[in-house]
Order: structure tokens, then C-alpha cells, then sequence
């Protein structure tokens, strides 16, 4: 009985230890160029995709990428410290950022 | 042989430290990132403020213009269905900087792409300063569009701002939406943003 409970949490563990790895930060902290762009797995759970900087200014885009046209969807372009936008649903879709301007650091993430 | 391996490790150490506390200072110096967990918390929060209109078009509902101060000193601009809707599309600046030093500060979303022909719908938000006196955008067919600009309440920094959608017509054959102006009250250029879109 100890042992099947064991068994269980260790379990459990496993599997929210899986789940806080996929979701979070896809990319970075890193300096980014012109054109760089980052992707996530595929999911149909995720929420919102986020790409944030040290520093207001530079021009960057966050959006969702579905699995069978490739088509980008809900994709936000503006140059806040904070770029973010949520999922389509309900859709297979990666979440990807991507860099227009020079040499900033930021990192991006997805729930 | 092993004395010169520990030589080798003692200096991949010494790099990695190195490179570790050159990270820390940059990035010391540079200000940290808005932790966004910690703003998707307190977006979800702070009450929103509506400050513009987006009409309906392109078979969309209308949406509106939000602006939201967090709780963790975030201004952040939306363009989302309601002010109870968690469908922002956006982004935040540090609250005693809105517009993130500039005159001007736009904010696209559109679905489809990313070739600008597969672009079915695009909205364009925004905030200007207060010596902003007009806002255009210029297509790439090199027309122009004139954005409403609306007095936003004190309560949100008293900024005036913007929220239009491209419509069909202004879409069709792959026009798109290339530079938001921001200008004086003489027609002059105050800022500009490029969309992204080709010839900005």
C-alpha cells in the first residue's frame, strides 16, 4: 500500500515537473537581430505568448503558428517592453516570437 | 595527462564563471525584465479602461481600446472585446513610462500572414503625447488613412488614443497598413513606427 502510494506521488511529481518544463520560457534571456525568430512545441493548450525586454522600444512580434496551413494567427507587432497575445482556439499551434530591431536582450514565453 | 585535464576543467570553470558574472552585469545594467508571470497575474486584476473603439468589419465583432495600470507599475495597452475578456492582444510599458520614450506608441494585431496576402483582418491601437496633433498610416499603395484620436480619462495618464480596423477594401489585393505617423500640428513628423509590412 506505502509502495503504490509512493509510486503515485512520485508520479504526480513527474508529471507537474513535465508540465511546468513545457510551459515558460521558449527562448532567451538572449540578444536578439533583425529577423531571429523562436518557437515552442505544439500544443492545443496553450494560452498566451509573450515576448518580454530589458528596456522599452524595440520592435518585435509575438504569434501562434498552427500545425497543418502554418498560417500565423492572433500575431501582435509593437515595440512595448511587453508584447503579448492569446491562442486561437481550438487549433494545434506552436507559440513564436520574432525580432525586427538590433541587438536587445529579452526572452520569450507560453502558458 | 591527469594534471592536465584538471587544467583544462579549472579553466572551462573560470570561463563559465566569467561569462556568468559579465551576464549578471549586463543585464544588471540594463534593467530587468518585466517578470510576466507576475504581470499576467495582476492583468488579470486591475480594472480596464476603455479609451477607443474598433468598429466591426471583416466579419469580426467590434472590439475596444483598454488601457490597465497593474499593481506591479505596468501601463498596459489593449485591444480586446471587452474589458472582462482575458483575448487582449497588447502589451505593457513601466507605468511612469507609457508610451516607452517615445511620441508615439502603436500596437498591430492582425490574423493570417505571414505574407501580407494572407492577411484577412489587421487592427491598429494606440497612444500619442500630448504635442501629437494628428495620426496617419501609410499603405503600401501610398495612400493614407487619418486615425480618430479620442482624449483618454486622467485617471489612465490622460494620453489620447487610437483604434481603427482595416477594413476588406483597404486589405484587398494585399494593401496593408506600412508606417504610423505621428505629427505636429504643422504636418510635420514627430515618430513613426513601421509595421513590419514591406516599404516601412
Amino acid at each position: 500500500m506505502r509502495r503504490a502510494a509512493t509510486a503515485l506521488a512520485v508520479l504526480g511529481a513527474a508529471l507537474v515537473c513535465a508540465s511546468v518544463a513545457a510551459a515558460g520560457m521558449y527562448a532567451g534571456p538572449l540578444q536578439w537581430s533583425p529577423g531571429q525568430g523562436a518557437g515552442s512545441s505544439y500544443s492545443s493548450t496553450w494560452h498566451e505568448n509573450y515576448f518580454a525586454t530589458y528596456g522599452s522600444g524595440y520592435d518585435k512580434a509575438v504569434t501562434f503558428i498552427d500545425n497543418r496551413s502554418y498560417g500565423w494567427h492572433n500575431t501582435v507587432r509593437n515595440r512595448n517592453g511587453v508584447t503579448e497575445t492569446y491562442a486561437p482556439y481550438p487549433l494545434t499551434v506552436k507559440a513564436h516570437c520574432v525580432a525586427y530591431d538590433w541587438g536587445f536582450y529579452g526572452s520569450c514565453s507560453v502558458w | 595527462m591527469m594534471r592536465r585535464r584538471t587544467r583544462w576543467l579549472a579553466l572551462g570553470g573560470a570561463v563559465l564563471v566569467a561569462c556568468t558574472f559579465a551576464g549578471a552585469v549586463v543585464a544588471s545594467r540594463l534593467g530587468d525584465p518585466p517578470d510576466v508571470e507576475a504581470l499576467a497575474a495582476a492583468t488579470r486584476d486591475a480594472p480596464m479602461t476603455r479609451i477607443a473603439d474598433i468598429a466591426a468589419g471583416n466579419g469580426k465583432t467590434a472590439r475596444g481600446v483598454f488601457a490597465q495600470i497593474t499593481a506591479n507599475g505596468q501601463f498596459c495597452l489593449w485591444d480586446a472585446p471587452t474589458g472582462s475578456s482575458a483575448q487582449g492582444q497588447g502589451g505593457c510599458n513601466p507605468a511612469d513610462d507609457p508610451l516607452g520614450g517615445h511620441a508615439l506608441s502603436a500596437s498591430l494585431a492582425y490574423e493570417g500572414g505571414p505574407s501580407p496576402a494572407d492577411v484577412t483582418d489587421a487592427r491598429l491601437i494606440g497612444l500619442v503625447a500630448s504635442d501629437v496633433a494628428s495620426v496617419q498610416v501609410v499603405m503600401s499603395d501610398r495612400s493614407r488613412r487619418k486615425m480618430t484620436l479620442r482624449q483618454a480619462p486622467a485617471s489612465v495618464g490622460g494620453f489620447r488614443a487610437f483604434g481603427h480596423r482595416f477594413g476588406r477594401g483597404e486589405l484587398e489585393h494585399g494593401t496593408t497598413p506600412v508606417v504610423v505617423l505621428a505629427l505636429d500640428a504643422r504636418g510635420r513628423e514627430i515618430d513613426r513606427q513601421a509595421t513590419g509590412f514591406a516599404g516601412g
